[in-house]
């Protein structure tokens, strides 16, 4: 199943189980979605529960934070995480706030689905992942799956949970496939805040969430041949940030690095280097490495943006130099 | 007040040294000034003068071991002092130097298993030297990451039968040294043939003319005086690289390679280029003399510029040697052979020398080597220039 199949099956389950769950957002019916990840939901739902809005993303936020503490559960999509700029006062400042501020009375339990990522050509103000300015900001809780099945019971997860939640797609993963559980109970459920070792290794940790989990899996493999076994780490959700699982494997392998196609400065690997320094201090060989994108807006020309994008080879290159650093390879 | 007696420094390229033996046991009384104990360093064994009167209270370092420069080696006080007070700095495990970088896991590791990581200073693989957790883990004899990569060569593995000895204190340096120069110096090699026949013509001369004085000039000395003529002639190749830097040698002092029963000392010659040739042979026969007595002192063996190395008198008649870090080079003599030599139209028999000059390519390029070489071959070529 495609990590898009998922996502849909997961939206189809959630809107047959809870009659208050209903999804908004632009061309999601008729035209099922710019990435047809709401194919065939519209007729089989009806415009109640799969409702069309117009290019406002302020105002069709701000509908959803409604909705949702009137009880109902409202999915939003943000057609990418790029449009999601113009209701940045309805995230941050209400969706966020609102439950502390009403001291707990009321909830947000609302889920804005978008999707991120470069390498598609789509030139720098389309190609972005900001996910880290949300996972900035107390409040909300992010994920973001790097699998169909995370993405299956992530999303699940996120629609039942009664804080809002910012579920980061990514453009790429679409189209990857992968098993998920047949059965359409609570089985496939995966907790948020919680990261998942997906390829265990004793020398090297690898700590990625969303696509970059892909690439850090590539590079371990041909690190593997090297004779070095890299853990990768599956962050699935940056806040909260389940540090502990991230620490248990530092305290193994000496040695980390952490891989995001965001910008570093600020990132997710500044958060997690800081965060293992103070827990890890005595156990590390090294200081802990970054790799994200070039700190530039994304250029259109192919080579350019791949040569911005945290690939690979940068990946491979950024964790040979760290065992290079501690006399091994 | 006890005070400590501390591994000094006795050579320029001195990392730490070997107390080779004590001169004086514990509860011997000690004045400054007196010979306590002989070091080995990296090239020498020297005596060691205590500078504290009192009395040898404990030994920290002993013969046959090991210490780093500056490290206690020794305590002197009162007769019955206590020295079991707070243990001296050479013997505890986990204070560490602040200076002496290691990897928060590797000292962790340290810590736990009693290791003192002063054994790995100067030997971290890590950046700028710093010990990493490979480093602890190889003196443990723990496995290291990552299995050697495939293209590796096999290790070197030693036939069952041979007989293995621990090499010499000077064998040991040797190997260190030329594996550095190898693995760091970009040498060059530029062979050039001399024509010796009026060289051992002059040498006869000179020396049917000082027979008289006892002084006996050799073709090497002619040699060495010739380098240092030519040195000083060619600022651009007498010149060494460290440390990014150009050093420019105002004066030629010339290594002169002396071979030992089982292994090689190069005392060095200095001034070259203001010494007679008269002065240049007494001096370098009483050095190599000295050398195989095992006499030479730490300073006679420091401070070349250039070095000479003659393999001709066992019938080589050409190899390239390896440069001594930090000289910009080193010229290699072979033996002086009659070859038949087309000269001027006709084939005449003349005595032949291949000399082969090794230069490092980051103080030198091929022309600068080879301008030197140039002025060589015309000193020795015309040898009324090595005295004009």
């Amino acid at each position: 199943m495609t990590y898009r199949e998922a996502l849909r099956r997961a939206l189809d389950e959630e809107l047959e189980r809870d009659d208050n769950v209903f999804l908004m957002g632009e061309e999601i019916g008729r035209f099922e979605g710019s990435y047809k990840v709401t194919a065939g939901l519209w007729k089989k739902w009806g415009g109640k529960r799969v409702r069309e809005t117009p290019i406002s993303e302020e105002g069709f936020v701000g509908a959803g934070i409604g909705a949702a503490m009137l009880g109902l559960r409202p999915v939003v999509e943000i057609m990418t995480v790029n449009f999601i700029l113009v209701a940045m006062d309805m995230v941050v400042n209400h969706a966020a706030k609102i439950s502390q501020m009403f001291g707990g009375k009321i909830n947000v339990p609302m889920v804005i689905r978008t999707p991120g990522g470069a390498g598609a050509q789509l030139t720098a103000q389309h190609s972005q992942s900001l996910e880290v300015m949300f996972a900035h900001t107390p409040g909300l809780k992010v994920v973001a799956p790097s699998s169909p099945a995370d993405a299956y019971g992530l999303l699940k997860t996120a629609i039942r949970d009664d804080d809002p939640v910012l579920f980061m797609e990514n453009l790429i993963l679409y189209n990857q496939t992968g098993p998920i559980p047949d059965d359409d109970g609570d089985e496939g459920l995966v907790p948020i805040g919680r990261a998942n070792v997906v390829r265990p290794g004793d020398d090297l940790t690898m700590v990625a969430h969303s696509y970059t989990v892909r690439r850090c899996l590539t590079v371990a493999d041909r690190l593997s041949q090297l004779g070095v076994q890299a853990e990768v780490i599956d962050l699935r959700s940056l806040r909260p940030l389940d540090v502990d699982t991230v620490v248990d494997s530092v305290r193994r392998t000496g040695r980390c690095l952490v891989a995001e196609e965001g910008w570093s400065t600020f990132g997710v690997g500044a958060e997690v280097a800081a965060r293992v320094h103070r827990a890890c201090f005595d156990d590390l060989d090294a200081p802990v490495e970054r790799v994200g994108g070039a700190e530039v807006p994304m250029p259109y020309a192919k080579p350019l943006e791949m040569a911005a994008m945290p690939l690979e080879d940068k990946i491979e290159a950024a964790a040979r130099g760290l065992l290079r650093d501690c006399g091994v390879l | 007040m006890a005070e400590e007696l501390v591994m000094p420094r006795l050579s320029d390229t001195m990392e730490r040294g070997t107390v080779a033996r004590w001169l004086k046991r514990e509860g011997d009384e000690v004045h400054a000034g007196d010979v306590v104990a002989e070091i080995e360093t990296d090239k020498a064994t020297m005596e060691y003068q205590s500078d504290l009167d009192g009395v040898l209270l404990k030994i920290l370092v002993g013969a046959g071991e090991v210490a780093e420069l500056g490290a206690p080696i020794a305590i002197v006080g009162a007769a019955g002092e206590d020295v079991a007070g707070p243990p001296p700095p050479a013997t505890a495990s986990s204070a560490l130097p602040a200076a002496l970088k290691a990897s928060p896991v590797a000292r962790r590791i340290a810590e736990e298993k009693g290791l003192d990581l002063r054994q790995l200073a100067g030997r971290g693989t890590g950046p700028d030297g710093r010990i990493v957790r490979a480093d602890v883990d190889r003196l443990l004899g723990r496995p290291v990451l990552p299995v050697p990569p495939p293209q590796a060569p096999p290790p070197v593995m030693a036939p069952a039968d041979a007989e293995v000895v621990e090499p010499s204190r000077m064998q040991q340096v040797i190997a260190r040294r030329m594996t550095e120069a190898k693995a760091t110096v970009p040498h060059f090699y530029l062979t050039a043939e001399i024509d010796m026949g009026r060289a051992m013509e002059f040498r006869g001369e000179l020396n049917e003319a000082l027979a008289a004085e006892g002084v006996k000039v050799s073709v090497n000395d002619l040699i060495v005086r010739a380098c240092g003529l030519a040195l000083r002639e060619h600022p651009q190749f007498h010149r060494s690289y460290i440390d990014g830097k150009l050093h420019y040698h105002p004066s030629a002092n010339i290594g002169v390679a002396v071979a030992l029963e089982d292994g090689l000392i190069v005392p060095v010659v200095r001034g070259v280029e203001a010494k007679t040739l008269r002065q240049v042979a007494a001096e370098t026969r009483d050095l190599a003399q000295r050398a195989r007595d095992g006499q030479l002192k730490q300073p006679e063996l420091e401070g070349a510029t250039f070095s000479v190395s003659n393999l001709g008198m066992l019938g080589v008649t050409h190899f390239a040697a390896i440069i001594n870090p930090p000289e910009p080079g080193i010229l290699a003599v072979g033996a002086t052979v009659e070859r038949a030599v087309p000269r001027d139209g006709e084939v005449v028999i003349r005595p032949i020398m291949a000399v082969t000059l090794s230069v490092d390519h980051r103080a030198s390029s091929g022309a600068d080597g080879a301008r030197f070489l140039q002025s060589v071959a015309r000193y020795l070529e015309a040898p009324i220039l090595l005295v004009a």
